[in-house]
């Protein structure tokens, strides 16, 4: 059996201390409560302003966007996938070319807002809205048109950082990290010249030089990445055949 | 006297989450209980498994709904440590300045909890109402109110928004108004004094020896915190001090609580004072970490948390384990229970703190 201390109560408990202070106390509660204005909102009616930056669900600007699967690789559960559709743009008397947009299955979306803050475009932004009910689970998979959301500047979100060798230098300014790019090395052993990587690229960073011929006469091809295009999607590291790309990385 | 085993739970008011407390009974006396767990169990150790490191994050935000940003906070220490990486100045005092709201609004979060507990639906409403405000502040931060996903490997997420420390200030000023309304509701209400005084008694000694940590480690009168003993971020900068009782009962713990909050208003002044006013919030995170361990640990608004990485050189770790307070004090309630009656019951147990998603993984 354990001990048991009951000192205090007698020292500091006694009969006005224990039924007259608690209920002055909650009488003067009742009447402060009274005339205070309300705590609640009427929530259909009456709605919570919310900050710019509250995380709703993904919004889409649709011309932004370069289909780069950014949002794909990094969304934690996995929501995001990309769709090919027709473009908003389109000229006179043409069909409309078929581009690469994401599709947000948002029944299954945390709102961790991770795909607007690696999209190297600020495509994707972060939205207010929170009421996504709906009757059919169908109607919850939001396609590239119905995810646009016009946004408003807060709604966009940046990672602003330093390298991890420069945190103890003075006098380092915090930049975008599309300024600190990682970008794809080639292993040329491995390469079979296959082009799949300049297909595939979003950007059209990567283009395929000619470095004279194999001793079966055809041409050996070989990428070369445009620093300034590349926004380090890894779509290439993903399509090669022969892993012969990799990710090199700025630290 | 016949004795009987008695299911509280896995529905039962008293148990906030899913888990059940076996008790045998000896008429009203309870003489023997087991905490049974496993109701909320989600895989979640195996599923990170498959995760990359940063995809990580939000998932350890959902491991306590109380308390989030120090989840994440314990994990992105223990990757910076398997990843050599240094966190820059200005994050440091940010990630503390979070972690002493956090630790507000989920004593605040605990304090609604047993206001029903106890009969008294007055300090819940009270309670809920002053968290809201804290959770206003998170919004403001990081745009979301449970699960911030704020904390970065390197940093954190955002820099803080304009007018942050007027806001802050004036929320804070208004808390502690509020806190003294909480003591004249329940210090001097003689129900909640005579449910909560005396009952659970565990000293100093057994507290150590069953690995109790937190509020209801200091509530036994051992002077322990992660914050003091092992200085993490910028605490060894910050002025504040321990709260203790040495008491060891009910009543010493939920004095512990209510002392912790109004040391963590201090300890966010202090920092809002000290901290700088520029300089970089976050560093780049690497893809890979090399192959090796990491340990990350800190003071828990339940105690201490602590988190072991395993890396093997690729973008997700091989292990990660999770070391959660509230299942060490959960496994301690048989010693604390034994004795009492079981109407003390939901004093004893909501007194701990009850969060199952921690506990239960």
């Amino acid at each position: 059996m354990a001990e048991v201390q009951k000192t205090r109560k007698d020292k500091e408990l006694g009969l006005t201390g224990f039924i007259l202070k608690p209920m002055l106390l909650t009488l003067k509660q009742t009447i402060k409560s009274t005339i205070h204005r309300p705590q609640t909102v009427q929530y259909p009616w009456e709605k919570i302003v919310l900050p710019d930056v509250f995380r709703g669900r993904p919004g889409l600007i649709f011309d932004k966007c370069i289909g780069c699967g950014i949002c794909m690789r990094i969304c934690p559960t996995r929501c995001i996938d990309l769709v090919t559709v027709d473009d908003l743009k389109k000229e006179e008397g043409k069909p409309a070319e078929k581009v690469k947009r994401p599709r947000v299955n948002v029944g299954r979306c945390m709102m961790c807002g991770y795909c607007a803050e690696y999209c190297p475009t600020n495509a994707m932004i972060v939205t207010p809205e929170y009421e996504l009910a709906s009757w059919t689970r169908e109607d919850i998979i939001y396609d590239p048109y119905k995810l646009q959301f016009p946004g408003v500047p807060g709604n966009e979100v940046h990672i602003i950082e330093v390298l991890p060798s420069e945190v103890k230098k003075e006098g380092v300014v915090p930049r975008p990290n599309t300024e600190n790019k990682d970008l794809p090395i080639l292993e040329e052993k491995k390469c079979i010249s296959c082009s799949r990587c300049a297909k595939d690229c979003p950007t059209e960073a990567i283009v395929m030089k000619e470095f004279g011929v194999n001793e079966k006469g055809r041409p050996i091809k070989r990428p070369v990445i445009d620093k300034e295009k590349c926004v380090s999607c890894e779509t290439c590291v993903e399509v090669c055949p022969k892993d012969a790309l990799t990710m090199s990385e700025v630290l | 006297m016949t004795e009987m085993w008695i299911n509280m739970g896995p529905q039962h008011p008293m148990t906030h989450g899913l888990w059940n407390l076996r008790i045998k009974v000896d008429g009203e006396t309870i003489t023997d209980s087991e905490p049974v767990i496993g109701y909320l169990h989600r895989g979640w150790e195996k599923e990170v498994e498959n995760r990359t490191y940063p995809q990580i994050i939000p998932m350890s935000d959902r491991l306590c709904y109380g308390s989030s940003f120090t989840w994440s906070h314990v994990y992105c220490m223990a990757v910076e440590d398997l990843m050599g990486l240094e966190v820059p100045e200005k994050a440091k005092w940010i990630r503390a300045m979070s972690d002493e709201l956090q630790r507000i609004g989920n004593h605040l979060m605990w304090l609604a909890a047993i206001g029903p507990d106890l009969g008294n639906l007055t300090i819940f409403l009270y309670a809920i109402r002053e968290r809201e405000m804290f959770l206003d502040l998170f919004q403001a931060l990081c745009g979301a109110r449970m699960t911030y996903n704020y904390c970065r490997i390197g940093g954190v997420r955002n820099d803080a928004p304009p007018n942050w420390e007027r806001d802050v200030l004036r929320t804070l000023d208004y808390f502690e108004k509020r806190i003294n309304e909480y003591e004249d509701l329940v210090d001097r209400n003689a129900v909640f004094r005579m449910r909560m005084e005396g009952l659970a008694y565990l000293s100093g000694k057994d507290a150590v020896n069953l690995g109790v940590t937190g509020p209801s480690l200091r509530g036994s009168g051992v002077k322990f915190d992660v914050r003091e003993n092992d200085p993490y971020e910028v605490y060894d900068e910050i002025d504040w001090h321990m709260c203790t009782r040495d008491e060891g009962d009910v009543y010493a713990r939920y004095r512990v609580r209510i002392d912790e909050m109004r040391m963590s208003v201090q300890i966010v002044r202090d920092i809002l004072k000290k901290m700088p006013k520029s300089g970089p919030i976050r560093v780049k995170t690497p893809r890979n970490a090399p192959v090796g361990t990491g340990i990350g640990r800190m003071e828990d608004p339940r105690g201490e948390s602590f988190m072991y990485v395993i890396g093997d050189g690729s973008d997700k770790p091989y292990r990660l384990k999770v070391r959660s307070p509230f299942f060490v004090t959960l496994s301690a309630a048989p010693h604390m229970l034994k004795g009492y009656k079981v109407a003390d019951v939901p004093s004893i147990m909501g007194m701990l703190d009850v969060c199952m998603g921690e506990t239960d993984r």
